[in-house]
């Protein structure tokens, strides 16, 4: 008896240490590529550091600098981000999910469309920077010579540089290149909808958005969540975008906190305030996911 | 089924060993930083890497050749890119070297200007420079030099004496000692369209500030836009203001609060903004100018679009290449707008392109010399192309050199100052946000009063 628990604990150890060795190289790449790095960012951020020289330990100071420093101008940057997770949220998804639900319903030339309204998220964002930098442009650019071919020359604008038109120029492409992409996600789950209920709505007499309203949108419920998510905390960390189209101006009127992140290590050699700007970035990005959850999670029956 | 399982933890254990490997190395990026406030890293690290490189052309190396003749490879970074003014300086340099030193491989990259100023800082934090770097002399070099990532060139300066006046080494000499290597220098010049102006009826550019605004005026009336210049990037602007204030407030002053810590609270500076400010009211400047970048304008004015450009006479090689151009342009100084403070011969610009070398490179003393001897064919290739004037004594024929060089020349012959770019004297951080000042001036967010209350409240 005494002979079997023993082999049956050492077995049990056995089967442990083989979890253990497999689970291994997964666990180095998590700590080494994802929580070391954090783990650092946390870390310098406590300090005054340049870059090349040893840093200081400042505490907190690097926080408060980044809430109350006008020359930083972390909050005008983090409202910009937010200005972009809005229309991301209220205007992006809605249409991607308008798309998704027309062509869940098995119109001619499906895939076609699909294809279409997919293609800017295969183009590279360089390109698609490029692309809206030439429609922008004040003198060439399709936007002003259509204005002024309409006759409406008093609404030309030199587009990327005027303050109050920078962030509008910078949230348009932003907003569709990723329509297909949250279109695609959301198409999936709307033709995952099992047919029986949509015919079954439909003999009952439901029309086509009924359809839809009742059925459907309930049961892609997740999947919308999912996208609100990858919505909101995409803006947050969106960049690239931004430095081709605007290169965060005119004067910081479109700065977002990725473009400050890289000004503040690598042109103003302030890797300490920059490690302190990438922590807020996780922490809120963390903090929107989980409120985005609870959101949706509130609303389920 | 023993023996499978054996063979599955042993399989097991390489593949983690091996991912462990590439785990390891991958935090090395942001860890390596925490590595460089210990001085001996780079010196310990470094050589390590670069050891088999070393070692196995000496070992190819017969006998009989003397250590000095080792075949070594040194690398370089810099920003002469294919569309840089200076790209054919640098080839026909690096060639003559190659006949020199054919003992020395260069392996060389060249990066666009912006993107390289993050290249570099990165590679110095994470020690990974190449031998020899492109940098900006003061602040920018200031920074690396003393973080003691910079290779001392005091020792092998002493053969080049004859070759290279000290003079032209203050902007890279910190606590007395040299670490740059100066090129050419540059400064800013005021570039004209000389056809624009002569529809306008000058047939030269006004050389006082009064007739100069009188042209400006004109050439509106005729329905030429005076100026061009890049909102999108801010050096462009501080061309202007910084030429602007200089000649309303003298060299001395602007000196004195760019390098010399005196403050920004200082009214001549504000009005000079104002200045500024009323030039571009008064629409001398091309509305559009404030979303593109420096090519775009550059582009605009070749093409007639603007009568005058004021930027850097590193302009001048592109401006003399373009045929249907070149009979067109003319280069002068920025008028005095105060003569009681300024006068003409007080310049903005000055040695600011030099090489360095790496601390951290196992062939410092070897790529030191190999540096030197470069810098001086880059400068006189780059001063035969006209891309800047010379930091070294110039030698062989320069009398092909183009007209718009030799008028650039003719200014800094009668030059009494040079007060350095404002972005380059500065500090990294403080130029950044100097030149967010500068940014809002010229989108008209604040003026003169408030660009020097920001400055004297956020810089000191």
């Amino acid at each position: 008896m005494a002979e079997n628990n023993k082999k049956s604990k050492n077995k049990n150890y056995r089967k442990g240490l083989d979890i253990f060795l497999f689970l291994l190289p997964a666990i180095l790449l998590f700590v080494g590529i994802l929580i070391a790095p954090i783990a650092v960012s946390v870390y310098r951020s406590f300090q005054k550091w340049n870059g090349f020289s040893p840093g200081t330990f400042i505490g907190f100071k690097n926080y408060k600098d980044l809430f109350t420093s006008g020359s930083i101008h972390f909050m005008p940057a983090l409202k910009n981000a937010l200005i972009i997770a809005f229309f991301s949220v209220f205007v992006q998804l809605p249409f991607s999910l308008l798309l998704a639900l027309l062509l869940g319903r098995k119109y001619k030339g499906e895939r076609f469309f699909l294809t279409v309204f997919f293609m800017p998220v295969l183009i590279s964002t360089v390109v698609i920077g490029q692309l809206w930098l030439k429609i922008y442009n004040p003198d060439y650019g399709i936007l002003n010579r259509a204005l002024i071919g309409l006759g409406l020359s008093n609404w030309t604008h030199v587009w990327v540089g005027d303050p109050k038109t920078a962030m509008g120029s910078v949230v348009v492409p932003t907003i569709w290149q990723f329509i297909g992409y949250h279109m695609l996600l959301m198409y999936a789950g709307v033709k995952g909808v099992s047919p029986d209920l949509r015919e079954a709505a439909m003999l009952d007499g439901a029309t086509n958005w009924q359809v839809d309203r009742y059925v459907v949108i309930p049961i892609i419920k997740p999947i919308i969540r999912t996208s609100v998510i990858f919505a909101v905390t995409g803006s947050l960390k969106t960049y690239d975008l931004v430095r081709i189209i605007t290169n965060a101006g005119p004067t910081h009127k479109t700065e977002v906190p990725s473009t400050l992140l890289e000004d503040m290590l690598f042109l103003r050699n302030r890797y300490g305030m920059g490690s302190t700007i990438s922590v807020m970035l996780i922490i809120l990005c963390f903090a929107f996911a989980l409120a985005i959850s609870a959101v949706f999670k509130e609303k389920e029956y | 089924m023993k023996m499978k399982r054996v063979v599955s933890t042993v399989l097991a254990g390489v593949m983690a060993f091996s991912l462990a490997a590439c785990g390891g190395a991958a935090p090395a990026a942001p860890a390596a930083p925490e590595a460089a406030p210990a001085e001996e890293a780079p010196a310990e690290e470094a050589p390590a890497e670069e050891a088999p490189a070393e070692e196995e052309p000496a070992e190819e190396a017969p006998a009989e050749s003397a250590s000095s003749d080792e075949a070594i490879t040194l690398n370089m970074w810099c920003i002469a890119t294919e569309s840089d003014s200076n790209r054919h300086s640098y080839e026909a340099a690096i060639a003559d070297m190659e006949k020199l030193y054919p003992n020395i491989t260069l392996n060389w990259e060249a990066f666009e200007n912006e993107s390289y100023k993050t290249k570099i800082k990165a590679a110095v934090s994470a020690d990974e420079m190449p031998d020899i770097f492109f940098t900006w002399s003061c602040a920018f070099l200031g920074d690396f030099v003393n973080a003691g990532k910079v290779y001392c060139l005091d020792d092998v300066y002493q053969n080049y004496k004859s070759e290279l006046p000290e003079v032209m080494l203050g902007n890279s000499t910190y606590e007395g000692k040299h670490y740059g290597v100066p090129l050419t220098m540059n400064i800013v010049g005021l570039f004209a369209n000389m056809d624009l102006l002569k529809e306008a009826g000058y047939d030269e550019i006004p050389g006082t500030y009064d007739e100069f605004i009188k042209c400006c005026d004109d050439l509106k009336a005729k329905g030429i836009i005076p100026f061009g210049c890049a909102g999108k990037e801010t050096w462009c602007v501080t061309e202007y203001l910084e030429s602007i204030i200089e000649k309303s407030i003298g060299a001395d002053e602007l000196n004195d609060v760019f390098v010399n810590g005196a403050t920004w609270n200082n009214q001549g500076i504000a009005d000079a903004v104002d200045t500024f400010q009323e030039m571009i009211s008064k629409e001398y400047f091309d509305p559009a100018g404030i979303g593109l970048t420096n090519d775009e304008v550059k582009a605009n004015f070749m093409d007639g679009k603007y009568a005058f450009y004021m930027n850097g006479t590193w302009n001048c090689a592109d401006f003399a290449a373009n045929d249907a151009f070149k009979d067109k342009v003319k280069v002068a100084e920025f008028p005095v707008i105060d003569s009681s403070k300024s006068k003409l011969g007080q310049l903005i610009g000055g040695p600011s392109d030099t090489l360095a070398v790496a601390a951290s490179s196992p062939n410092a003393e070897k790529a030191a010399e190999y540096a030197m001897e470069l810098g001086k064919y880059i400068c006189h290739y780059g001063y035969l192309d006209g891309c800047g004037l010379p930091a070294w004594t110039p030698y062989g024929d320069t009398s092909s050199i183009n007209p718009l060089t030799q008028a650039v020349s003719e200014i800094c012959a009668n030059a009494e100052t040079y007060v350095l770019f404002g972005d380059t004297a500065m500090t990294a951080d403080d130029a950044s946000v100097y030149l967010d000042y500068v940014a809002q001036v010229y989108g008209s967010e604040i003026d003169g009063a408030g660009f020097i209350e920001g400055l004297a409240s956020d810089l000191r």
